[in-house]
């Protein structure tokens, strides 16, 4: 049955369309008309950032003598960034901004994301998770690296070469030209070369080895952030392909700070360096927060190999595609092992735990009678290992307990047993 | 999405929101054709399009401020389509063909040429969807959004809000009836396994998860 094309779409006239188009731009009209007027809310949140930004000085104040920058909170957006000479620190609420002398930068907040459109130098950027909120992205000349919680830098030279892209915490998209890469924690990214291992690249990475020529001094420093919209000075910046209305957008209030800031997010992403061929632990990139009284155990987790996914020899989402499409067309060993690989893929490569679990889950119903596969007991342990790295809770240790019960005698097994006794 | 489609985007819904006529006229132009397929496929050639059409311009208008810039606007317009095509299917009772079926005992006239052919495609067709007007909405639109439409089960489950084993249950049923139908009737299992075309059997003994 193959219905995909075979059934063409009945097409609609001019002039029923132009009647339903001016049905539609009439009633849209009024529903915006008849919407309360959101500048209140707006003007609470400048309050707000207006707040936030004394309160921040008083503090610096009160804590000054210190050689850091102060990083400069709440400022309202469209940011404009020219470091010139010195390092420089931009805390933009949901992400800090660090970027070498003769950097140029503009930030903007469009809708809820941040576009961070980069005319030349190097940023090095730590984002918390964004949760529900829209993607950040920084623009460097025809690339964009899309990032959604992470720790990573963009380096895009004197404005006119190459863009190189290190990430070392979490995983980034790159777009260029209409193609999109994922770039992982341990990879670098760099325009004619594609994807590469971080430690195959070299080189410093950060703003404090700089690539400028002034790039030897990383001291405190000052920022120059200005807004253009009401300064009118500093440099042009060139938006690319961005839309010129982008240059008029109005100021809009920077997103409150998260709680614990970006710091405190950017580690949550699991960490990858799995490869579908070979089999991983996972254990690298792994942020460990030292007062973490599960640390050890954890580690034992990180430490266990997990069986890796079959290698279909494509990139994680072409990867899942093939997997799905193994899933419908095939039964059994073959259908089993692709269900496991997605599971893998999400929760090695991607860090959509959320996704492995449902995943697994579905597994385990798809597979909870007859023969049991060579990848259940795999299956069982990456469950634990995506449990149990989030939290040692209830969760965790009853999917401990069900591979204890089903293995013995294994490293993993012991540490899933050791897991069962935590309190 | 890339940066700038995803800042264009952004920009436009922007603009909408301020109840700028020209916005709005731009989004619905550029969206117009895909959720008029995406109805015309779920639905079938119906005589209240134009209201769907319009009703689901103006949902997407009402709740544009819930447009979290997460998916693609594209995506979200989707969604909205979708979801606008369930309450209609809910409120119909499932029925929603609206044009009478004629020559119904007529066999199937696999001589005739292209002309007759193009027709009896037409009745293929029609046939399908009286099939699926005995469907619920939900099987309804996870067999069309993923077997006319296109869309991986992925997709699928995301535009119903379901999951994909659901998802993929439900078209699994779907085409289970579709079949039972097409056993009986000629006209319908021609258009769906015409002679000659290399169609991929439906593996019946295969368990959905």
């Amino acid at each position: 049955m193959k219905l995909v094309g075979r059934i063409p779409v009945e097409p609609l006239d001019d002039e029923r369309l132009t009647n339903i188009e001016r049905r539609v731009v009439a009633g849209a009209t009024d529903a915006a008309a008849a919407r309360p007027v959101h500048a209140p809310r707006r003007y609470v949140g400048f309050a707000m950032a207006a707040v936030a930004a004394v309160v921040a000085g008083v503090i610096g104040w009160r804590l000054g003598g210190t050689t850091e920058p102060a990083p400069v909170v709440g400022e309202a957006l469209p940011i404009k960034v020219d470091t010139q000479t010195e390092r420089a620190t931009l805390d933009i609420g949901d992400a800090v901004i660090q970027s070498d002398p003769a950097t140029v930068f503009v930030v903007t907040r469009p809708a809820g994301g941040v576009l961070v459109a980069m005319t030349r130098g190097k940023v090095e950027l730590e984002v918390g998770k964004r949760g529900d909120r829209a993607p950040l992205v920084v623009r460097a000349g025809d690339t964009d690296v899309i990032v959604v919680g992470t720790h990573f830098t963009v380096d895009y030279g004197d404005g006119t070469g190459d863009v190189d892209v290190r990430v070392t915490e979490g995983v980034v998209k790159v777009v260029r030209h209409r193609q999109e890469v994922r770039v992982a924690a341990g990879q670098a990214w760099q325009s004619g070369r594609g994807v590469l291992a971080l430690a195959d690249v070299g080189g410093p990475h950060g703003p404090s080895a700089a690539t400028g020529a002034q790039g030897a001094t990383a001291a405190a420093g000052t920022i120059a952030a200005t807004d253009p919209q009401r300064s009118g000075s500093g440099l042009e910046i060139d938006m690319g392909t961005a839309p010129d209305v982008l240059h008029n957008r109005t100021a809009q209030v920077p997103d409150q700070r998260v709680p614990g800031g970006p710091r405190s997010g950017s580690g949550a992403t699991s960490g990858s360096g799995a490869t579908s061929g070979s089999g991983a632990t996972g254990a690298r990139n792994v942020t460990e927060d030292p007062k973490d009284p599960m640390r050890d155990i954890k580690k034992l987790i990180r430490s266990q190999r997990v069986e890796p996914a079959l290698d279909v020899g494509k990139e994680d989402a072409q990867a899942i595609g093939e997997y799905h499409k193994i899933i419908r067309e095939q039964d059994g060993e073959a259908e089993s092992r692709a269900f496991y690989s997605i599971a893998v893929l999400q929760h090695l490569r991607l860090g959509r735990n959320a996704d492995a679990l449902n995943t697994l889950d579905g597994y385990f119903r798809r597979f909870a009678q007859g023969k049991r596969y060579t990848d259940y007991l795999p299956a069982l342990w990456l469950r634990v290992r995506v449990l149990c790295l989030q939290t040692i809770d209830d969760r965790c240790r009853a999917a401990a307990y069900r591979y204890a019960h089903e293995v013995s005698g294994t490293p993993a097994a012991a540490v899933a047993e050791r897991l069962t006794l935590t309190e | 999405m890339t940066a700038a489609a995803y800042v264009e985007d952004v920009l436009l819904v922007d603009r909408c929101l301020t109840g700028e006529p020209a916005a709005t006229r731009e989004l619905f132009r550029r969206h117009k054709s895909r959720v008029h397929a995406c109805l015309f496929r779920v639905l079938g050639s119906n005589r209240d399009m134009d209201d769907l059409l319009q009703e689901a311009f103006l949902q997407v208008f009402q709740s544009l401020r819930g447009w979290r810039a997460e998916a693609s606007l594209a995506t979200w317009v989707d969604r909205v389509s979708v979801r606008v095509a369930y309450r209609y299917l809910s409120q119909r009772g499932r029925r929603v063909q609206t044009e009478v079926l004629v020559d119904d005992e007529a066999g199937p006239a696999f001589e005739a040429g292209p002309g007759a052919r193009r027709q009896m495609a037409r009745d293929g067709v029609k046939r399908l969807y009286a099939v699926l007007d005995e469907l619920s909405p939900a099987a309804r639109l996870a067999f069309t959004l993923h077997e006319i439409d296109g869309r991986t089960l992925a997709e699928t489950a995301a535009l119903v809000g379901s999951t994909v084993t659901a998802t993929k249950l439900r078209v699994w049923r779907a085409r289970k009836k579709i079949e039972t139908a097409a056993a009986t009737d000629p006209v319908l299992s021609e258009f769906l396994e015409p002679r000659g075309a290399d169609v991929i059997p439906f593996d019946d003994s295969k368990e959905a998860p």
